[in-house]
């Protein structure tokens, strides 16, 4: 069952979701339907991120006494790469800025004009 | 003593921070705080560049927390980061102090995203690390996006939705390629990376192409930009400026330490893609008439420059840093500047930034900035460009020589087209401008800095070292009086001249040749400031433009190398472009002119870089031996010079322009300024090697265009009804005839062209001063409307008499002698077909001056010039010393000719004109200048005598003794004599005036237009859309970079 092991799911998973995001962000017409597909494309990307960290029978790099036993004190060889999954809280942090910022020029625009279609903001040109 | 620059980053959010918790400060203390503490980051990371300049400070690594990367972050002060964080964060002061209001009135969070922003500029610029780099540049676009809220209204809103969606989209393909990267090496360290680079399978070519192609995406590359430009539109103009300045150089920077781990091949890619929005970019600026939008079309050019010369970074050798560095801090004072102008004038409609006139400060400022983009001397872009075209050429590079030069041009069509109309379009409906003292200051320094800092590199580059800076300073001397009367500057600038020239003659001893054309500037300058002092005015900008000219002319002569001769020649062409200008209708013929020599400059330096790649180095004595495509290289350098002999072809702007301009300025711009030209291509022919075939071939060509020029300028100025747009096209004519003389390359056709270089000068300058007077004083240069002056003006009218019998080839005056020469050199030479063209047009110049007499002097004086009296002393003296020089050689012509013939045989020995008691001799005949003076002069006055005796008692008519019927004054010129006179000859030779090239050059900038217009229409607006343009950016460089 090597295809189906866990790091090769998550990946395959992250990636369709990127590419859902990344339709989602061309085709959606409505900028919170955009919006929303921005953070399926985000996800995505958190996920594959963790998937490639991933190793094999291998527990979280959180470093406590249940660990330290599991390995016989070898906590290197009993726990994923940490550096990934520190990488991922970073993203996750930023992903979220984005989106609520995303979300207030939503608003903002939803203001100015009474209309969430896209099409509708296209002032500037040329 | 330099401070660890973690305190950049400290102070920022430490204020930040502070500014949050403490919420009621007040607001105009917050401001003040935030200013403070942007000075501190900018004073730390100054302090480290003021190390790294003066001292021996090593660059050092910052780790936070004791880890290594990407445990930590770990961030890296060399000599790169602190002069790019210190411009970061000086335009971030500048900027702040500019937005100072409209922080205030958006409260205290406006500061704290301000501060942030340029924290996190600092960082990216600083940081040695992937995924920091990725966490930073995300920080500063969520505060790009919040500060484009500070303009209100639905514009900004769209623009800030659109950029924020972009930049996320990027970024989330950077986090990707990043993690591939980490997975592959292990590692998100730049430095590990550079030092183990194992990302060679297609995984890892595609984890680096990612991170490269957002990088890449960040700097707007065209066509995947829309969302970049409504930014530059839609944002506060203040934030703009900070935008295009800062937010650049760190995106750009980025890119650059990414190129360590990126592999060779991605020169070649970053060429290509920066190229093409170098082009690109410039090319749909043509049409924009929206001056922020323009500004961020140049803004995006100027990235796809730099990504550009980041791409030829292995042709460039040491000269890299160099050529970056003057090129992005041209970008960066620049466009700051511009869109600080942009907020102060708050006109959208760039016609409407004609504004700037009733503000002389931003004026000058706006015309600093944009001469900066284009690469004009003094700026610090003009060394940068030169440098790269020369180690283009060293390495080969033509095609990259080619684009960069064909970009630029384009870049100049909009910017200058731009400039002229703030010069001249009307303003007489705009507003006045409201000058506040903190909008005010950060482009005046910017300003100056571009000065200061043109400076500082000039002092880098070699061949800059021998420009004599003394007539420069005299020259910004002349422009801080320039609140003076127009008779003091006149004063001072005589002197400033004279001496000049009486430092400068020296130094050319043994020279005579540079000696004459000396004698042409200087004395030229010197006569026609003259006259200047007819005006009573201050003569606001006349005098440092003027001076400018002229200094640039002279620079030509004193050059010892190519690089000064482009220098002078630049200085010139600005000079001469504000002279130029200041004529009423000068606004489009002021625009061709500049655009011919913007053109013909480029023309130059590929055809300079083409003799340095040929010799390595740059002296003038590089022209002799260019062995890389030499007739190419030729070519190029004379087709440059003939923009300012106004050769056919390159001539379509001189009539307008001359036409406009004023009396005096007529006499500089034609009997003067074009003498450049011929220098120019005098210099050439004399480097190039006269046995070679391409000699031959050229000069051939040349032979054609001289006399091409001879006619279409002669036939031209026969149509005329303005007698100062016939004087013009004359001045085409002539110069045909000089270059065609040149052309010939043998002794007598030089000694015909520099005879006539000579002579043009003399009766070129009488004619200019005094039908530019008398239009002066009339109010109109249209012949029709004069007639009878003789009576109220005989010293002009003996004046033009004898420059046009001068002119015309009659003998006993000297112009007889310049035909004589030409008979004999093209006997000799053999061109018989171009010579009867030029013998021809000839006989065609007699069609024209004839009307100057007889339709300006005699004939019936018009009523309402019944009370105008004889041109002012300050015309009639320089006229009469310029007629004493035209009698002096007239009699003694071999006073001129003899040691013009010395000067010539050193370079063309055979052919000489023998000369025996003032008799010459050539192969084909004699010419004995003072007998025949004596025998037609003592013809003439027998006649005259014999006329005022036999006529002694003749009956004196008096205006009103005939009847003459048809004029009617209401539409004068359909009846008057003088109006349409060759209507005939028109029907025979109308052939000849189609202005042919004229609607060739106006199809080809047409369809430049429509390509643009066409183009343009890719940016809809629609943010979906510029989505749809990454990716399929992203899309096609796969295929093309890693499918490929």
């Amino acid at each position: 069952m090597e295809f189906l092991e866990l790091g090769k799911i998550g990946l395959l998973i992250g990636f369709l979701l990127v590419l859902v995001g990344f339709w989602g962000i061309l085709q959606q017409k409505n900028i919170i339907k955009i919006i929303v597909s921005f953070t399926i494309l985000n996800t995505g990307i958190n996920l594959i991120m963790v998937a490639l960290g991933y190793l094999r029978g291998r527990t979280a790099p959180i470093i406590d006494d249940s660990v330290e036993q599991l390995a016989n004190n070898n906590v290197i060889n009993a726990v994923v790469d940490p550096v990934p999954q520190a990488l991922v809280l970073t993203a996750i942090v930023i992903g979220f800025g984005v989106t609520a910022l995303l979300l207030a020029f939503a608003m903002k625009l939803y203001t100015a004009k009474q209309t969430l279609e896209i099409n509708h903001y296209n002032d500037l040109k040329w | 003593m330099v401070i660890d620059p973690i305190y950049i980053v400290a102070a920022a959010l430490g204020v930040s921070f502070l500014i949050g918790i403490l919420g009621s400060l007040g607001k105009t203390f917050t401001a003040v705080l935030s200013l403070i503490t942007i000075a501190f980051m900018t004073f730390v990371s100054a302090g480290w560049l003021y190390a790294f300049q003066f001292g021996n400070q090593l660059e050092q690594v910052i780790s936070t927390a004791g880890f290594n990367a990407p445990f930590s972050i770990s961030l890296l002060m060399g000599q790169n980061e602190a002069f790019l964080t210190t411009i970061v964060n000086f335009v971030g002061l500048l900027g702040g102090i500019y937005l100072f209001n409209d922080f205030v009135k958006k409260g205290r969070n406006a500061f704290v995203v301000y501060i942030v922003f340029l924290m996190g500029l600092n960082v990216v610029i600083m940081s040695r690390d992937l995924f920091n780099i990725f966490v930073f540049i995300e920080i500063t676009s969520i505060a790009t996006a919040g500060l484009i809220l500070l303009q209100d209204g639905h514009r900004a809103i769209g623009a800030g939705f659109k950029y924020m969606l972009a930049t996320s989209v990027i970024s989330s393909i950077f986090l990707i390629g990043i993690i591939f990267i980490y997975y592959y090496t292990g590692t998100l360290s730049i430095d590990e990376l550079v030092a183990n680079n194992n990302l060679l399978g297609i995984g890892g070519l595609t984890a680096i192409f990612l991170v490269m192609v957002a990088t890449i995406i960040e700097m707007k590359p065209f066509p995947a930009n829309g969302w970049g430009l409504d930014v530059y539109d839609g944002s506060h103009p203040g934030l703009s400026a900070v935008i295009s300045a800062a937010s650049t150089t760190a995106s750009f920077y980025v890119l650059y330490k990414l190129m360590g781990i990126a592999g060779q091949e991605w020169y070649y890619y970053l060429s290509v893609l920066g190229a093409l929005t170098f082009i690109g970019s410039n090319l749909l600026g043509i049409k924009q008439k929206n001056a922020q939008r323009l500004l961020g079309y140049s803004s995006i050019g100027q990235m796809g420059l730099l990504m550009l010369i980041l791409g030829l970074r292995p042709f460039l050798n040491d000269k890299f840093l160099f050529i970056v560095a003057s090129i992005l801090i041209s970008h960066y004072l620049a466009k700051a500047g511009l869109f600080w102008l942009a907020g102060i004038v708050k006109e959208r409609d760039i016609n409407n930034w004609s504004k700037l006139r009733k503000s002389p400060i931003l004026m000058v400022l706006f015309g600093t900035f944009i001469f900066t983009l284009i690469g004009f001397p003094p700026f610090p872009s003009f060394f940068g460009k030169w440098e790269l075209i020369m180690q283009l050429a060293s390495a080969q590079q033509f095609n990259w020589m080619a684009i960069i030069l064909i970009g630029s041009f384009i870049e100049g069509i909009y910017l200058f087209n731009w400039f002229s109309n703030a010069l001249k379009h009307d303003n007489s409906k705009l507003s006045e401008i409201k000058i506040q003292w903190h909008k005010f200051a950060p482009p005046v320094i910017f300003g100056l800095l571009t000065y200061a800092l043109g400076y500082f590199f000039s002092t880098y580059l070699e061949v800059a070292s021998a420009i004599n800076y003394i007539p420069l300073l005299f020259i910004v001397f002349i422009a801080l009086i320039d609140f003076t009367p127009a008779w003091v500057k006149n004063t001072i600038s005589i002197i400033g001249v004279s001496i000049y020239g009486l430092y400068v003659f020296p130094t050319l001893e043994g020279d005579l040749l540079r000696q004459i054309f000396l004698g042409i500037f200087l004395g030229g300058a010197v006569i026609t400031l003259f006259s200047g002092y007819y005006n009573k005015g201050k003569r606001v900008g006349f005098y440092p433009m003027a001076l400018a000219m002229f200094v640039g002319l002279t620079m030509l002569l004193t050059a010892t190398n190519l690089f000064e001769i482009l220098y002078g020649w630049e200085l010139m062409t600005v000079g001469s472009y504000f002279l130029l200008i200041r004529g009423k209708k000068s606004l489009p013929h002021g625009y061709s002119y500049l655009m011919y020599s913007l053109g013909g400059t480029y023309l130059m330096m590929f055809g300079f870089a083409l003799a340095f790649a040929s010799n390595g180095y740059l002296d003038i004595s590089a022209l002799s031996n260019i062995t890389v495509y030499p007739t190419l290289a030729y070519s190029l350098i004379l087709l440059g010079f003939m923009t300012k002999t106004a050769s056919f072809g390159v001539h379509t702007w001189l009539p307008g322009a001359h036409g406009e301009a004023v009396a005096d300025i007529h006499f500089m711009a034609s009997a003067i300024l074009l003498k450049a030209g011929v220098f120019g291509i005098i210099i050439v022919l004399l480097n190039m090697d006269p046995n070679a075939d391409y000699t031959t071939n050229i000069m051939y060509v040349l032979g054609w265009i001289g006399a091409i020029s001879a006619l279409v300028g002669n036939t031209q100025a026969v149509f005329q009804e303005s007698a100062k747009k016939l004087l013009a096209w004359s001045s085409i004519g002539q110069l045909g005839y000089i270059v065609f003389g040149l052309a010939m390359m043998s002794h007598l056709g030089w000694m015909a062209g520099l005879f006539y270089t000579v002579t043009h000068f003399f009766y070129k300058g009488v004619l200019f001063l005094i039908i530019g007077g008398i239009a002066l004083k009339l109010g109109t240069p249209l012949m029709y409307k004069m007639g009878g002056l003789i009576k109220k003006m005989p010293l002009s009218f003996i004046a033009v008499l004898i420059a046009i019998i001068t002119l015309a080839g009659i003998p006993p005056l000297i112009g007889f002698g310049g035909k004589w020469l030409f008979y004999n050199a093209i006997l000799e030479k053999g061109w018989y077909l171009q010579g009867a063209l030029v013998m021809f047009s000839g006989v065609i110049a007699f069609m024209y001056l004839w009307r100057l007499i007889h339709t300006i002097f005699l004939g019936q004086l018009k009523d309402n010039h019944r009370n105008v009296t004889e041109l002012s002393a300050w015309f009639l003296i320089p006229v009469y010393l310029l007629l004493a020089g035209i009698m002096v050689t007239s009699v003694k012509p071999e006073w001129l000719l003899e040691p013009l013939g010395n000067m010539i045989a050193q370079y063309f020995p055979d052919g000489q004109i023998l000369w025996t008691d003032g008799v010459g001799y050539t192969e084909y005949g004699k010419w004995a200048g003072t007998n025949v003076a004596i025998i037609i002069g003592g013809a003439f006055m027998f006649v005259l005598g014999w006329l005022l005796i036999a006529t002694r008692k003749a009956h004196k008519i008096g205006q009103f003794d005939i009847t003459y019927a048809g004029e009617r004054p209401e539409r004068p010129e359909t009846t008057h004599v003088a109006y349409n006179v060759f209507e005939g000859l028109y029907k025979a030779m109308w052939i000849i005036t189609i202005p042919l090239i004229e609607t060739l050059w106006t199809r080809i900038n047409n369809m430049l237009r429509d390509i643009a217009g066409f183009t343009r229409r890719i940016y809809s607006g629609n943010g979906q859309a510029y989505m749809l343009h990454i990716v399929l950016f992203i899309l096609v460089s796969y295929l093309v970079i890693i499918g490929g």
